[in-house]
């Protein structure tokens, strides 16, 4: 079946959500497609932190300003997205005193508060930092939830018209004359085209905008840099610790629920599907970030991830179509005289609300509409949800009589019936988008035990049957697990490695080679 | 201070199997480990060399396997060594709760994940899953029992599966050895087999997770064959392990019927080492620390999980008496790019070379200590898990490094 819309948004990650709902808001009618789940980019490969816009105030305070904006807003509309955890600048005896004075003052200038603790003061309150630090800056930095950040911006946007197809693909572009109509997209699942007819196409695609505009024949400089970041298997802090130095590589580490993720590194990279964390970065993570906090030596890590950071370069953009330095909304028409398509690229999770703003309203003013952006105000539908352990612990005990209660994954507490809940929903495509849409095997084992039962359940529903086989499946699953294990797998991360290991390919036999040939064997290979 | 003949370190199958010989020896031996080992975890069936294909004889296969893999543990014992081991751990299992082969090669059994895996010897609780036909089998999971997934079984076994609720107690989060205790109570199992019988289509066969109970599992077993009318067998599922576990109780029984000393529970935190031997071990057990001395030392502290192995970020270590590791030249070599790679991954082949005697070897190729001899899967250059060969290895090398360490 073919569709027809106002807008069609390319990219299901915080921008084309944000695009998505902002339009949803004003009336504007609005498919957007996703090629894989949501937060399947950059935006499910982040690490997490609520920028107060102190890391950038001293080299972009124009970043730096609009963060403290974003930051205050989102506290707002989306308050079971965030964790106000505060921050910590640590000054180490290597890194002086002289950025530290720089820094408070383009805090202030930015309107970011600062207060000045010394080493016993700061110890106080985060007692893991390195005891030779020689003092610190306290910054309204926090932690966010992208994943909940963004899936609640499209069920918003769902529940006020807009149409979302995930796990589909923009294809190539539906042209009429000089200008662009609309997009042809294939449904990656069940392998079928379809093209949906639209005034406005808007590229949302991140890291991926070029792959979009060669659909077109165009293309923006941008280049790429991967990070790449650890998860440690305990919560090392209770505020995110920034070393106090011009920001570089392995100098943050942001908490999250019950864990940390260290970042990050910067590598270029040509290709946008680079996500392996190589052994010498989760090394150099190790050894850069046990500066700041010294029993990271011996921390177990349960994964490692990297993103991939689209950068637009800005020597080659003109000044007045970068709406910040932070990011750019490319016109195309007034660009390469290519009508109704727009490029929206760069920025920070944080800003995505901001991106989205700008974006309608250039859309509106193009379509000469005049209906002003209510996101800022309108809180989103889970606000005042809670979503810590604590909480999911409190709702366990209310909500689910003890008796009935199966709890699928151990390490997060996940009840077999939060699963069937997720699945009612309709929305769930492949055991991928139940683990994006719940903590299932997001904890130390990393679903290493779960798995097996999320899918004998799923077996049990019937749900999996018409797929094939299960044990492909959960071997897709292993091998995707493995890239994000296989750079930590030391100490006891590699300990508990070797219990998977025997489960799956010695007691189960799901490997290579198999003897013996029975039928039922053989659906165990590859 | 008691004065050992012999003290394994170690409480796995390996550890068990060479304090065992040793006892039958005549020796006075201690067995300090810090836990039950991987035996309590996956234990179940005693392979012996899985990747030789069912229907082959298993010694010719041996035989061809040790010639292309010469320093593998098994071309230590060879494959006599290995026979006459396993005749040593099945003595120990009289009927009715027995192991047997079913040929003179690898059989296959279903598992939780509804995969054939080729074994040697299986129990008698097993027995049964052998001659399996999908085709009138019924595999029966339990509601809230979360470790074995019925459905997932008969899925891929193209068999008819069931889910109930445990008779009486009706509840889920049960765990294994939970349910293990239950099926020592003759009613309890009674009421399952009825429960299963409601369940029945005329099938023969009935394939049920590893949980019947821990003293007398082929009573269980027989109960329900008696209410379903069908061959009713095991299948295994994720840890801990039933089977495993009832290997470890009868080893546990008979040494300490044979008077062996059982240290369990703290790990050996230090070996006293004096003039190219070991002269005794110290188990810390805050705030005091024992000693303990013995003439002969086998080190049988498995690999990662066992605590035999540890991996800094850069390199792997023996953490006891820092026997040399071989090991590959740096950690991007550890494993492959892919999980299910048909390869082990190089850091599985890390473990302690030994001499022909299973003495393990200082960096130069000489004996590392006089009195120091190494059994189980710290051994280096094999694939256990890939290869199927866990138990194996672990009687195998356990039967000779007692045999030859008493005979210094
Ligand atoms: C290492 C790293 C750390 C970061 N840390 C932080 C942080 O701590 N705080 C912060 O605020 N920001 C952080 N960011 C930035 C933030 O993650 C991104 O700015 C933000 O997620 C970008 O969202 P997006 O929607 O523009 O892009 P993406 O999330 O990448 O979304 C693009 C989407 O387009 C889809 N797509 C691509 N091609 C097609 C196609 N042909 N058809 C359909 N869909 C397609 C992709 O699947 C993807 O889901 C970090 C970024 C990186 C890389």
């Amino acid at each position: 079946m073919d569709y027809k819309t106002e807008v069609v948004i390319i990219g299901g990650g915080a921008t084309g959500a944000g695009i998505a709902r902002d339009l949803a808001l004003r009336g504007i009618p609005s498919i957007l497609v996703e090629r894989g789940d949501f937060t399947s980019g950059a935006s499910g490969r982040n690490q997490g932190l609520l920028h107060s816009g102190a890391r950038y105030a001293v080299y972009d305070p124009e970043a730096a300003r609009e963060c403290v904006a974003e930051n205050r807003i989102l506290r707002h509309i989306a308050p079971h997205c965030i964790e106000p955890t505060g921050g910590l600048f640590v000054s180490l005896p290597e890194d002086g005193f002289e950025f530290r004075g720089e820094f408070i003052r383009a805090c202030e200038n930015a309107g970011i508060e600062t207060v000045s603790l010394s080493p016993r003061e700061a110890l106080a309150l985060e007692p893991g930092i390195n005891p030779l630090l020689i003092g610190a800056v306290q910054v309204p930095d926090g932690a966010i939830d992208p994943f909940t950040l963004v899936v609640e911006n499209i069920r918003d946007a769902e529940s006020r018209g807009a149409v979302v197809f995930t796990h589909t693909e923009a294809t190539g572009f539906l042209r009429d004359g000089d200008g662009v109509a609309g997009v042809v997209v294939r449904d990656l699942l069940e392998k079928k085209e379809f093209t949906i007819s639209a005034s406005w196409v808007i590229n949302a695609a991140g890291a991926w905008a070029n792959r979009i505009l060669a659909l077109a024949g165009l293309s923006i400089p941008m280049s790429l840099s991967k990070g790449s970041m650890l998860i440690t298997n305990t919560r090392l802090s209770q505020r995110v610790l920034n070393r106090c130095r011009p920001p570089a590589s392995g100098d943050i580490i942001v908490p999250n629920s019950t864990v940390s993720i260290l970042g990050t590194t910067s590598l270029r990279v040509d290709a946008v599907e680079s996500f392996e964390v190589l052994p010498e970065e989760a090394a150099f993570l190790v050894y850069e970030l046990s500066l700041l906090v010294p029993e990271i030596k011996s921390e177990r890590f349960i994964r490692a991830y990297a993103g991939v950071r689209p950068l637009i370069r800005s020597g080659e953009t003109d000044d007045d179509r970068s709406l910040s330095r932070g990011f750019s909304l490319i016109d195309h028409q007034k660009e390469n005289g290519i009508s109704g398509l727009v490029t929206i690229a760069g920025g920070k999770l944080i800003t995505c609300r901001l991106m989205a703003e700008k974006t309608v309203d250039f859309l509106c003013e193009k379509m000469g509409l005049r209906a002003p952006c209510t996101t800022a105000e309108q809180r989103l539908p889970g606000a005042g949800i809670g979503r810590s352990l604590q909480d999911r612990l409190l709702h366990m005990r209310r909500e689910i009589p003890a008796a009935r209660q199966e709890i699928l994954c151990d390490c997060e507490l996940v009840p077999r019936d939060e699963v069937e809940a997720v699945l009612k929903e309709g929305k769930v495509r492949e055991l991928r988008d139940i683990l994006h849409r719940t903590r299932i095997a997001k904890g130390t084992c990393q679903g290493g035990f779960c798995v097996y039962r999320l899918l004998g359940m799923l077996n049990e529903l019937r749900r999996e049957r018409n797929r094939g086989d299960s044990n492909e499946i959960l071997m897709d699953f292993l091998e995707e697990r493995w890239r994000g294990i296989r750079p930590i797998l030391w100490g006891t991360a590699l300990k508990e490695e070797e219990l998977i290991e025997s489960i799956y390919k010695g007691l189960f036999n799901l490997s290579g080679e198999l003897s013996g040939g029975q039928e039922a064997g053989e659906r165990g290979r590859r | 201070m008691k004065r050992y003949d012999l003290i394994v370190i170690g409480a796995g199958l390996a550890g068990l199997m060479a304090a065992r010989t040793a006892v039958e020896m005549g020796a006075r031996v201690l067995i300090a480990g810090g836990g039950m080992g991987a035996l309590t975890l996956f234990g179940n069936t005693i392979d012996v060399l899985g990747r030789i294909p069912p229907g082959e004889d298993i010694a010719e296969g041996m035989s061809g396997f040790i010639d292309s893999f010469p320093e593998h543990p098994y071309a230590r014992t060879g494959w006599e060594g290995v026979e006459k081991a396993l005749d040593a751990f099945q003595e120990l299992f009289p009927p009715p709760y027995h192991f047997s082969g079913v040929t003179r090669g690898n059989c296959l059994l279903p598992t939780g994940a509804g995969t054939m895996r080729p074994t040697f010897l299986i129990p008698a609780t097993m027995a049964s899953g052998v001659g399996m036909m999908p085709a009138s089998t019924l595999v029966v999971g339990f509601r809230g029992f979360k470790d074995f997934q019925a459905e997932t079984v008969s899925l891929h076994l193209r068999c008819r599966g069931a889910v109930i609720p445990f008779p009486r107690y009706r509840m889920g989060g049960m765990t294994a050895p939970a349910i293990a205790r239950l099926m020592e109570d003759h009613s309890f199992v009674e009421r399952l087999g009825e429960e299963i019988y409601q369940r029945m289509e005329g099938e023969r066969f009935i394939g049920l997770p590893a949980f019947f109970g821990l003293r007398e599992p082929v009573a269980a077993m027989k109960t329900l064959e008696a209410a379903t009318g069908a061959r009713v067998f095991e299948i295994s599922i994720l840890p801990p392990s039933i089977p495993g576990m009832r290997i470890y109780n009868r080893f546990h029984e008979r040494l300490l019927q044979r008077g062996t000393a059982f240290l369990m529970g703290t790990p050996v935190s230090e070996a006293i080492v004096k003039d190219g031997r070991c002269r005794g071990i110290i188990v810390k057990n805050a705030p005091l620390g024992a000693g303990y001395q013995a003439d002969r030392f086998i080190l049988a502290t498995g690999r990662f999980l066992g605590g035999g192995l540890w991996a800094g970020i850069e390199r792997i270590v023996e953490p006891l008496f820092h026997v040399p590791v071989a090991q590959p030249s740096r950690r991007g070599e550890w494993f492959k790019g892919r999980f299910f790679d048909p390869e082990a991954h190089p850091v599985s082949q890390a473990g302690v070379e030994t001499a022909a005697d299973l003495r393990p070897l200082n960096e130069k190729g000489g004996i590392f200590l006089e009195n120091l001899w190494a059994a189980g899967s710290i051994l280096a250059h094999h694939q256990s898990i890939e290869e199927k060969s866990r138990e194996g290895i672990d009687i195998a090398t356990g039967y000779m490094a007692a045999r030859q360490a008493l005979a210094s």
